[in-house]
Formats: C-alpha cells, structure tokens, sequence
C-alpha cells in the first residue's frame, strides 16, 4: 500500500546499553527474535551502539548488507535519533529510513524487576519498529530561502527597539502601527522610573532615530489585515485607514503591540467621579505640571489585579510607578500627603526597594489592605471622594477624605491584539497575553517559526525589560535572515487527490492556516508553512490527508504487529493497553520516568506521535479489532499544547470514540485521553498504572466474529 | 418507498439517480429540494434535485459519495428502492428574465446548476457557464451545458482542464457584460464568486447547504445568517443573495459532526482501507 519501490532489507541493531539494557533483558534473545521477523537480513547486538564503533557497526552493516532500512532498539528517539540518522545518511541511506525501538526508557529502565517480562516486552518493541520501519518512506527536507526584511507590528518603545537593532544589522524593517503617531504608551507617560527620565524626551529620541534610518518604513494608522505565508517569506496585507491597502513581503515578524492599563467604569468609582483616574491618567495630569489645590492623593494599588476571577495576574510595574509618581509629588511639594493603599509592594528589581525606602522616609503613608476587605471609594463632601480603608495592622477602619484617587490599574491585553493573534494564528495564553514557544528555551518566539515577540504584548514589563527583551527578539529574528536560507521539516501532510471529497476538514482544522482551500473544494499544503502536526490527517474523513513518517499506513502496521503474535505467556494476564504518547509531552515525560527508574506494569506500549491530535479513529479502532484491551491518548498539559490546540481536538475526538464504542457494544472507558507534560514522569506512571487497573477488572473483549463493527479482522 | 428508474455514473463516485416520484416531479421546480432517507433507519440528507420529468414521473439526484449515506445510497441500483423521499422543499430560485447571466457550478452541484440553468435559458436569458471540480475526472455534464449556454468554461483546482482558478472571471465581470450570477457548489466557490461580484454590485445568488434535520422550519438546525438576519436555509432559502450570507459561520456550523461522520464511515466501510 505504501509502494515500495523495492523488497525491505531491515538491519536491526539491539544496543546492550552496557548493564542499562544488558543487564535486565535478554538481548541476544532479542537479537535471535529479530532475525525471525519479516525483511530483517541482519541483527545484531553491540555494547553502545552510540558509540564510534557501534556507529561503524551499523554503517558497514548498510552497505555490505545493502540493508535499505535500519532499526536501533536502544534508547529514546528523543536524544539519539539525530545521531543514527546521520549515520544512515553518511552510508548512503536516507536519514528517515530509521527506526527506533525505545527499550531502555520504555522498557529495561520501568521492569527492572522483571527480567523475564521485560525481555518478551522488548521483543514486541522491537516487532513493532520493524513494522513500521518497512513502511517508511525517503523524504527530503526542503531548503526555502529567506526574504532579509522584517515586519514589526507595533510602534511602541518594544518595537521601535527592535526596528533599530534590525536596520542597524542592514536588514529592511517595516513597523505597522495602528495609532496615528509612533511612541505606544510611553508618549502619555510623565516621567520614567528610576531615574526620572521625561518620558517624552526618551520615546521621542528613539522615534527620531527610528526615522533617520533609510532602511525602516514607519506605516501609521496601519493595522496588519491578513497574513499568509511562513518563515521566510510571509506576505502581509496591511490597510491603512481611509487609504488603500499596502502589501508587503518580509521575511520575519516581530509582535510588539503592548498592552493598555485597565480602565473600568465603575472600578472604585473611576468614570463616575471626576477625581478618579488612573496612574496613566495621572501622568497625564502630571505633563501639565502639578496641579494647584493638591491636599490628599490616595493611590490604590492592584485595583482589577490579582483577583480571584478576571486578571489574576500581578502587572508588575505598578508599584514602581506608584512609587516614582508619590516620589515627584513630594519632591515638588513635600506638604502634600500621600496614601498608598497596598495588598503587597512588589518592589522587585534593581535598586527599587531603595526607592520604596526613599518614599517611606519622604512621607508617603502605606496602609495595607485585603482582598477580602478591598477599600471603597464614594462622593464626600464638597464633591470631594472619600476613601474608606479597614487596616488589618490596626485592626479598624480608616477614613481618608482626598482631593484625588490614582488607581494604579493592571496592563492588559486590547482587542487589537486579540484580533492579531486570529490573524497570525498564534497562541494567547489565559491571561490574553502572547504565548511564547517555550518560558526558557524559547522566550521570544511563537511556536510558529519565523514570528517572534517582545515587549508588553507578551506581558507586564517596565520599559528597560520590554528594551531587553526586545533587543533579543530581534536578535533571534536576524538568525534566518542572515543564513539566508533555512531547511524545513520533512514530516508534512500530503493529500491523496483521488481520495479526497473536497470537504474542507482539514483546512479548517489547520491551526497554522497551512491548507488552501481551492475553489473546487481541493486542499493544497504549503508545504513551508506545515508544522508536521497532522492533525489534518486525524480530521480527514476519507483517509486522503497523511502525514508523512506518521502515515495511517506506518502507524496501523505498528498496532497490526503487536498483535499478530500471540503474547508469551510470562506476561500474564495483564490487558494490554496501546499509548499513542506524543512526542512533545507524554513520551517525554514515559522517557523520564525511565530515568528516574520508575515501576510500572507491562502492559502498555507506547507509540510515538508528533500529536495527540494526530490519533486517528482508526488508529484506535484498528487497536480494538486487533487484541488492545484498552488504548491511551496521551497529550501535553490543556494549555500545553505545541502545536497550540491539537490536544484538545484530540480530547474531542477520544470522546466522540467514547460514544462510537458504545454503540458496538464496547465499554467506552476503554479509550481515554491524559494530559500529561514532559515534566510529569510520575502522572505518566500513575495513569499507565491506574488505567491498567481499571482496564483489568472489566471483563476481556470479545473479538473477530462476535464484534459487530470491529469485525472486519 | 420510491424505485429507481435509472443509474448512472456520472464522475467516479459521483452518481446519478432517476427516481420515480410522481407527485413530487409535478411540482418541483429548480431550487426546490428534497429529503432523502436511503432506509429505515437512515440519516435525512438534503439534495437539490438535477431534473425532473412530469410525464415519466421521475426526478433525478447527483451525489457525491462523502459520506456513509451517500455511500449507501451509491450502493443501490434500478429497480432498488429508497425509504423515504420528501419534497419538493424550500423555495424555487428567482428565474426571471435578466439578461446575460453567469451560472457557476462546482463539482456535483453542477447538476442542479444545470436544472436551474436551463430553465433561466428557457426564460430567455442567455448563459456563460462555468463549471469547475477538482480534478477533470469529477467535471460532470459538460455537453449538457454546452448545449445550453453561449460560452462554456471549465476550471479545475489542479488545473487538469481549463482554468485553474477563478480569476479569470475578473475580466468578464469588468467588461460589464453580466447581469446576474448564480453560483451553487462549494461554500468555498460560492464565498469566492460572491467576493469576486461584489464591487461590481452584481446580484450573485446563491443556494446553501447547511446541516439540515427536518427540512421544514422546525429544527433550526440549518440556520444562517443573511444580512445580519437568522435565516433558516430550508423554509427562507435555500436561495439567498451571496452577497448578504455570512460564509465564515456557516462553514464552522457546517462541520459540527465531523469526527462522528469520520467514525461512521470507518464503520461502514469496515474499518476502512488502510489496515
């Protein structure tokens, strides 16, 4: 089915792993069971097989074997596969003619206990690599060249930043920005903290700077309309207000697009009293200089922050900003008193705590209040608003009449940034903000490539880290763009014309917009733009979208395999239990869970896959028909998710199963989804061992001839 | 129970059925469609019918087999017979006399196109047809519509035969020659018609296809949003102006049962091809 152009000559190579492997299953046992499997012409073990000689080993094994296939049964892919890819490739084998058998994390490493078992365990590990492996495929990796220019959507301090630093490297910038003038929120700023920089001075600076350079085109009243393309070579439709629209071709994208304080109508009486504004409102009041007539200023901190529903978040900067603005008014007229309410003063940073010292020592009240007993503002006399605080230090209520209330309110996402994020299709996280790749290993990018992120878009920062932050943003930026070209993934879908109805599943289900729909109903991938997630090939009722090296027709032989052979008998009674494990979470965290020697039964296998979203129905059916008692879906964390939301579509599908099976008469408990991160080796356990349980104590499923749909045996 | 008179392949996996439904071919008129349930326990699928002759007493109906049912359905033969046929629903399309009008049809659909087409002829306008699929294997009734229209193109996504997309249509619909526009296929080809029309303020009509239950205004399943209006497809439609049809939700609410349709599939073909 998967037209092989010639008769599968398999290698298998089973690593002893010193005493990791060797030293509880039987690996020449292994290695004689290979030999007997269909299209293995050569096994055999070796100590390391990662090591130099054991690399030789399989590279001399290629070419005087002519083998045409190669399984390593050793360790994760997760670490090695780059490595015995490479060797396959320098002997002359394309580098996706591999498989590999993972039994040491998934099997010697989790039975220790259990020698006899684990090696029949790894027999079936071993059989099922050398299934799939027989219907892999060569594929290519494709080389795209990349366009040196760069969109940065939003013209604020984080972007501008970003602007400079490209354009200074010799790469064209253009910068959207969807007010009528650049800055973004510093240009209603007063002053910055610590040093007390004028605030548009230094944003003016930048703008200035930004405009001297040749290289950079500032679009204003531009908001970005559609997006398509990939790294590379994105092409942008931005329109430009009351104007046509302008259409650009660049090769990376900055999101710099901020956030805006929060202004609630209603929030301590902000909107309905005049005397109420926020910081931001204060700076502005600040601009005009001081204003005549200031007794008493109650500034209330966390106002719609840190709260149980809504923002729950701590927006960081705006216990500085409380504190710098008190600061300046008690610089100008120290005979002003100044209240700050607080839940916690989040000084964080360099030198900020000395500026908190600095405001008590000048004066500034700090009055602590609860969530529970947050204060409350109303009209006193003369129109004047009065504040009502109950204290826990002093354990009463304190009663503060004021000329003016600054509600230091959180940063928030806006509606445009919103819309980017359907535009761009990249991730928000539950605070609304963009979601970067990962915390760490990928702070400034979208899990998409070629899109990077920097500045209050991302969160709350103060200006020196939205800098920061921004410099590394467009450094990372700058990598594809000076390589010039960059090598995509070869796992991507394909569609099989003559099957495909023209449904439009697929496109819909694409979370990277990487299908077009054609006219007639025809889906084509862009090949630069697929992710390898295949959630598309789970989607497609007709089995005509694939995912190469994930193809139903190389994940349904693993599954046919496990089954084919009737289970040796030291392994009991357990059910056996399939785990479509992705690759990202799941079989990361069963791969540490190897590590960290954790116990658990023999009766899960796991099969690896680029996605939960990629389990197909069929996939779990074929299990079903074929022996599996019970079949796990095993995905990243709900938020987790790296090709942003295929597990939950897996969860949806797992519990559309749910129902199918019922209806042919088969416990629906039976399949399960998990969300498991690759930092929860313990779940993984808990789940294999308390699914395993569950699963035994239902009655053993009928098979062939008794089961209505699965019948097809 | 309703026997077929004839089968006929049109495409592979398109077929099509002749029925014999008599008081439903004296009143069915193009537009209109019917409920089909292939047996007892069947699911209810709409279909616009692509002819209809009185003094036989048949209609006839083109599917595509996507589905389960349609799969069903392309199982049986003359002389076989379907449980249940309810029609003629909905309302008949507008058939005045226009002018020249564009007809667009785009995969089976094309066979209801040619229904209403030839009645638009009949009513003394004159037609430039396009018909489109994805592939040249799936362009169904190209003679047919020769016959019936003064210029004949064809398009397919993969570019097999004719054009290979819709751009063209630019250039007619820039000279000004074009009255009116029916387009019925794809939701993707009746969105695209209706964008490429609308700066020329040509009235594009369209016939939707949304997921449907009773077909008679009870459910609301197949409600659409028209000019900012909850429309119901089967009793205020199916014919509606393109340009007023809200696409986008119409094509989230067209793929609510996806994966259960997946799964029905697998199940009726026995797990399917792969294993």
């Amino acid at each position: 089915m998967s037209g092989l152009k010639e008769e599968p000559r398999i290698g298998v190579f089973v690593c002893r792993c010193g005493n990791n492997i060797g030293g509880v299953v039987d690996v020449s046992g292994i290695v004689e069971y290979a030999k007997t499997l269909p299209n293995v012409v050569h096994a055999e073990e070796n100590s390391y097989t990662c090591s130099s000689e054991g690399l030789s080993r399989i590279k001399e094994a290629i070419v005087r074997q002519s083998l045409n296939r190669v399984v390593v049964a050793s360790c994760t892919p997760r670490t090695h596969e780059p490595l015995f890819r490479a060797i396959c490739e320098e002997a002359g084998l394309n580098r996706y003619l591999l498989e590999m058998a993972n039994i040491r994390e998934h099997c010697s490493w989790v039975h220790i206990h259990e020698p006899e078992k684990a090696t029949e365990t790894a027999k079936e590990i071993v059989r099922m690599a050398v299934a799939k492996v027989r219907f892999l495929e060569p594929l290519k990796e494709p080389e795209i060249e990349i366009t040196p220019s760069a969109l940065i959507i939003g013209a604020g301090v984080s972007g501008l930043t970003a602007a400079l630093s490209l354009s200074e490297q010799g790469f064209d910038v253009y910068v959207v920005e969807k007010e009528a003038e650049a800055g973004g929120l510093l240009t209603n700023f007063h002053t910055l903290f610590p040093s007390g920089q004028d605030a548009s001075d230094f944003i003016e600076s930048i703008i200035e700077a930004v405009k001297g350079r040749r290289n950079i085109t500032l679009l204003a009243s531009t908001v970005v309309r559609e997006v398509r393309g990939y790294l590379g070579n994105f092409e942008v439709v931005a329109q430009q207000i009351n104007q046509r629209e302008v259409r650009l071709k660049v090769g990376v994208m900055i999101v710099a697009t901020g956030a805006v304080p929060l202004e609630s109508k209603g929030l301590y009486g902000y909107g309905e009293f005049e005397d109420v504004v926020t910081q931001l409102g204060f700076e502005q009041l600040l601009k005009g200089g001081l204003p005549e007539n200031l007794e008493k200023i109650v500034m209330i901190q966390c106002a719609g922050a840190r709260e149980e529903k809504g923002v729950t978040y701590c927006s960081r900067i705006c216990c500085n900003v409380a504190l710098k603005n008190a600061l300046y008014v008690k610089e100008k007229k120290p005979d002003i008193d100044i209240y700050i309410l607080y839940r916690d003063i989040e000084a964080y940073g360099r030198g900020y705590v000395d500026y908190y010292q600095k405001a008590q020592e000048r004066g500034v009240k700090f009055i602590r209040y609860t969530m529970e007993k947050p204060p409350s503002v109303t009209e006193g006399q003369n129109g004047k608003p009065r504040v009502e605080v109950f204290s826990p230090t002093i354990g009463r209520e304190i009663d503060i009449k004021c000329d003016l209330v600054v509600l230091s309110t959180s940063l928030i996402q806006h509606q445009a940034g919103r819309d980017l994020s359907q535009t761009l299709k990249v991730a928000l996280g539950s605070d609304n903000f963009f979601l970067e790749a990962h915390p760490k290993l990928r702070p400034v990018e979208f899990a998409q490539e070629g899109i990077f992120l920097c500045g209050t878009a991302h969160g709350p920062k103060d200006v020196a880290e939205s800098m920061t932050q921004a410099l590394a943003a467009a450094s990372k930026a700058s990598i594809p763009m000076a390589k010039g070209t960059v090598k995509t993934e070869a796992v991507k879908a394909v569609v099989d014309e003559e099957l495909c109805v023209g449904c439009g599943a697929c496109v819909a289900v694409c979370p990277y917009s990487a299908i077009e729909w054609l006219s007639f109903g025809q889906p084509k991938v862009v090949e630069a733009s697929c992710m390898g997630c295949g959630l598309c090939a789970a989607e497609c009722p007709m089995g005509a979208m694939q995912l190469r090296h994930y193809r139903d027709d190389q994940i349904v032989p693993m599954v046919d395999s496990l089954f084919e052979s009737k289970r040796a008998t030291v392994l009991g009674e357990e059910p056996s239990v399939v785990c479509f494990a992705c690759r990202w979470c799941a079989y990361a965290a069963a791969d540490t869970a190897g590590v960290m020697r954790l116990q658990y039964p023999c009766s899960v296998r796991l099969i690896l896959i680029p996605c939960s979203g990629r389990v197909d129905a069929v996939h779990i059916l074929t299990a079903f028909a074929r022996g599996a008692e019970g079949v796990m879906v095993a995905g990243c964390l709900r938020d987790g998710c790296h090709y942003i939301d295929g597990n939950i579509k897996a969860e949806r599908r797992v519990d559309a199963m749910k129902k199918a099976l019922e209806v042919m008469g088969i416990e629906g408990e039976r399949v399960e989804m998990f969300f498991i991160s690759a930092g929860m080796p313990d779940r993984f356990v808990e789940s294999v061992i308390s699914f395993t349980d569950k699963i035994s104590k239902l009655p053993r499923l009928r098979r062939a001839s008794q089961e209505g749909g699965a019948s097809s045996v | 129970m309703y026997e077929i008179a004839s089968k006929k392949e049109l495409a592979p996996d398109i077929k099509l059925l002749e029925v014999y439904a008599e008081q439903i071919a004296k009143k069915v008129k193009p537009g209109h469609f019917v409920i089909v349930r292939v047996d007892e326990k069947g699911e209810r699928i709409p279909i616009n019918p692509a002819s209809c002759d009185v003094n036989e007493g048949t209609i006839s109906i083109a599917f595509h087999e996507v589905g389960k049912t349609t799969m069903k359905l392309g199982s049986l033969n003359r002389g076989d017979r379907i449980a249940n046929l309810v029609g003629p629903l909905g309302n008949a399309a507008e058939l005045g006399k226009y002018g020249r009008v564009l007809c667009v049809g785009g995969g089976v659909m094309a066979a209801p196109l040619h229904f209403q087409a030839t009645s638009l002829r009949d009513a003394g306008n004159e037609l430039i047809t396009v018909i489109g699929a994805r592939t040249k294997e799936q362009v169904i009734l190209k003679e047919e519509m020769r016959r019936i229209s003064s210029e004949l193109f064809i398009v397919t996504d993969d570019g097999s035969e004719g054009y290979s997309n819709l751009d063209f249509l630019e250039g007619l619909l820039r000279k000004g020659r074009i009255d009116r526009v029916v387009a019925i296929g794809p939701l993707v080809l009746m969105r695209e018609v209706a964008e490429l029309t609308r700066p020329y303020r040509i009235k594009t009509m369209v016939n939707l296809n949304p997921i449907m239950v009773d077909g008679t205004g009870m459910c609301g399943a197949c409600r659409v949003t028209v000019g900012g209006e909850m429309r119901f497809a089967c009793t205020d439609g199916p014919e509606f102006d393109g340009h007023l049809v809200d696409f986008e939700e119409l094509m989230v609410r067209r793929r609510m049962y996806v994966s259960r349709e997946k799964i029905a599939v697998l199940f009726y073909k026995g797990l399917g091809g792969c294993t």
